[in-house]
């Protein structure tokens, strides 16, 4: 019989012939190994053949209580022998635990992807189902809504309000790229921060920020938008609480204009260093220039009001000069409609190049 | 020649650090050219200075050209003195188209008809600033030169910024300029600090604030590169959230540099320990002072390092919120709820 443990070198311990069969268990190193084939007389106790190992080889008869052959030093080991073998039960049955627990955390683990996989299947599905119900109301039949209305059921009614949610999230996307304002929600509902891009002349120019408190009532808490724009009368005058997109839209308006009306005084005095700004203000809202005539070298004041503050042309164009009769001749009536009628840098470089001024 | 264009040339000579007196006065352009040329900037003071009182003695400048001359200065270098803040309120109807000639003309006439003696100087600047110069006299006394104050105004804006007003001509002041500017009353904004640049920053909203976006914001990757792969920050999470918190409460990048935030508490003693103190019926006044070269880089430090707690508490976020540095406060509730 060969010790089929797996490190163990023990070579070959049965005897000659098998005259009965009786099975033994041996303890060696203290590990149980598998019983076999014996001859009538065990051998006798061998010394283990595991390099280091000091044990010696015991074979005990299992179906006879006692074995003579093994009661020769069994006084003298009979304790130690014991805790042995007590110490391999509870091995045994350690492992045996270990891969109990194993197995059942396994079985957990199994159904754990199971409802996982459920889940992810219910939302493949709820996806396709918004999908579906995205395409019908952004065709908008009504006939249909109209006819399910009675047979909607609250996963339905569930489903129509996502579907809803998704079509107002790609709307406000889409205001947001082609340069409207942003809107986000802040400190979970409670707040939202609205952001304003203002462009002119397709660059994008300064965004500002508003920071709105939506509870208790609507109330602008924090932004960055300049003290020349009038934020709390178009607030009130707008109703914020009652109309919030009325009073952004016209925000909205007042900061592009604002923003256009500066672009164009800053291309101004960039592109015409011949004409000279005299006056000019924060909001951009007057514009005085100095135009000088070619040849004469009459000097002309140029007054520009942008009284309407949500646009970015002027509602009055003035003339004034040393020579009286210039700003009636034909030529300055037709730049001042030049001036009511374009951007004020694109107006100039078309008096330029009429050759009225220099 | 005059004592008072003495005294004023000659302080102001002090006052005019040498490197930029040629520039100065080559902008007040009083000088002629040979005269210009005669100055040698390398001289000491008190040699530049007489030869300044020679020249203008020579062009017969008086005290009104000099005060010019103090004005050019003044203008270039706004962050010397103390500046105080004040709103205008209640615009009326054309408060918002008032220009310059006419604000000019009417702050004028009002400001002589309160006060007789008193000399104006008025200056728009390139940056659409409107500054004032005022000497002030009395009934019987010529303008004092040598102690003008200055008031800086951006038209259609509700802000005034002054700095050197004395208590008897800060009535006067203010009527001269809610008549000009077609409001009905000037308050107290609560603003004060030894930069004119920094405050009017802070209430006209020009440095770079935080909102929140839905993008994800470039602080994120502004943020230091990581130095060393093998060294891992076990509180990233929360040290970028600190300072996403405190940027958002003060601002990022360069902050307008504020010297000090002043809270005078006049609240109920709380420690439930001190019965003496919790017993009395006054409250309990105390002034706490906040000092630095640049309070609110201090403050907003302070929050996303973590010694002041985040989110960060409206009494030390009110500072730019409000674009106040001092508060009263009172019991009606948290944070700074009632103000002078």
């Amino acid at each position: 019989m060969v010790c089929e443990r797996k490190q163990c070198a023990s070579g070959d311990r049965t005897g000659t012939t098998a005259l009965s069969r009786v099975t033994f268990t041996g303890q060696h190193c203290g590990y149980p190994e598998v019983g076999g084939v014996v001859t009538q007389q065990p051998p006798k106790s061998k010394t283990c053949k595991r390099s280091g190992c000091l044990h010696r080889i015991k074979y005990v008869q299992k179906n006879k209580e006692k074995d003579s052959g093994n009661m020769e030093g069994a006084p003298a080991k009979g304790v130690l022998s014991h805790l042995s073998l007590l110490e391999v039960k509870a091995r045994s049955r350690k492992t045996q635990l270990q891969q109990q627990s194993r197995v059942m955390e396994l079985k957990a683990k199994v159904e754990a992807l199971k409802t996982q996989r459920e889940q992810l299947k219910a939302q493949i599905q709820t996806h396709q189902d918004l999908q579906k119900l995205r395409l019908a109301m952004d065709k908008q039949c009504a006939d249909e809504e109209e006819e399910n209305m009675e047979e909607e059921s609250e996963n339905s009614k569930l489903l129509r309000l996502m579907a809803r949610h998704t079509q107002l999230k790609d709307l406000l996307h889409a205001h947001h790229l082609i340069g409207g304002y942003d809107i986000i929600k802040t400190r979970k509902g409670k707040g939202a921060c609205v952001s304003i891009a203002t462009a002119y002349e397709d660059v994008f120019l300064d965004t500002f920020n508003l920071e709105i408190d939506l509870k208790p009532t609507v109330k602008i808490s924090r932004h960055n938008i300049p003290p020349f724009i009038p934020l709390n009368n178009l607030a009130e005058q707008n109703n914020m609480q009652t109309d919030l997109r009325v009073f952004l839209d016209t925000l909205s308006k007042h900061l592009n204009a604002f923003a256009g009306r500066k672009q164009q005084l800053k291309l101004v005095k960039e592109k015409h260093k011949s004409v000279e700004v005299m006056e000019s203000n924060v909001l951009c809202s007057l514009l005085v220039l100095l135009f000088t005539v070619p040849r004469e070298k009459t000097a002309v004041l140029c007054t520009l009001d942008y009284t309407d503050h949500t646009r970015c042309l002027p509602t009055r164009v003035h003339l004034e000069s040393e020579d009286k009769q210039l700003p009636d001749s034909p030529q300055w009536k037709k730049n001042c409609t030049l001036l009511m009628e374009t951007p004020v840098h694109k107006a100039l470089i078309t008096m330029k190049k009429m050759g009225s001024i220099a | 020649m005059d004592n008072t264009v003495k005294r004023l040339l000659e302080r102001l000579v002090r006052r005019i650090p040498s490197r930029m007196l040629k520039t100065t006065l080559d902008k007040w352009s009083r000088l002629t050219a040979t005269q210009r040329q005669s100055i040698d900037y390398t001289e000491s003071k008190w040699a530049l200075t007489e030869k300044l009182l020679a020249i203008c003695e020579e062009n017969e400048l008086t005290v009104k050209h000099i005060a010019e001359l103090e004005m050019i200065h003044v203008i270039e270098n706004p962050n010397l003195g103390m500046w105080h803040a004040f709103q205008l309120m209640d615009p009326q109807d054309d408060a918002h188209s008032v220009e310059l000639t006419q604000f000019k003309e009417q702050f004028k006439s009002h400001l002589s008809e309160l006060i007789r003696h008193v000399s104006i100087k008025i200056k728009k600047h390139t940056d659409e600033a409107v500054w004032i110069r005022i000497a002030w006299g009395d009934t019987f006394s010529r303008p004092n030169h040598l102690k003008p104050t200055y008031v800086v105004h951006y038209l259609q804006t509700p802000y005034v910024f002054l700095s050197s007003l004395t208590s008897k001509q800060k009535p006067l002041l203010s009527q001269a300029l809610v008549l000009s500017t077609r409001y009905q009353a000037i308050k107290d904004a609560n603003l004060s600090g030894r930069k004119l640049t920094a405050i009017r920053d802070l209430l006209m909203k020009q440095y770079l604030q935080v909102f929140p976006t839905k993008f994800p914001s470039p602080l994120a990757e502004r943020n230091r590169v990581v130095s060393n792969l093998h060294i891992e920050k076990e509180q990233a999470g929360s040290a970028a959230n600190r300072h996403q918190m405190a940027c958002e409460a003060f601002g990022d990048g360069l902050l307008p540099q504020l010297q000090s935030a002043v809270y005078k508490l006049e609240t109920k003693f709380r420690d439930h320990t001190n019965k003496t103190m919790t017993e009395r019926d006054e409250p309990f006044r105390c002034v706490v002072k906040f000092a630095s070269t640049n309070l609110l880089e201090s403050l907003r430090h302070s929050a996303s390092s973590g010694v002041a707690s985040t989110p960060v508490t409206p009494l030390l976020s009110s500072v730019p919120l409000k674009g106040k540095n001092y508060f009263v406060i009172t019991d009606n509730g948290p944070g700074p709820s009632s103000q002078k």
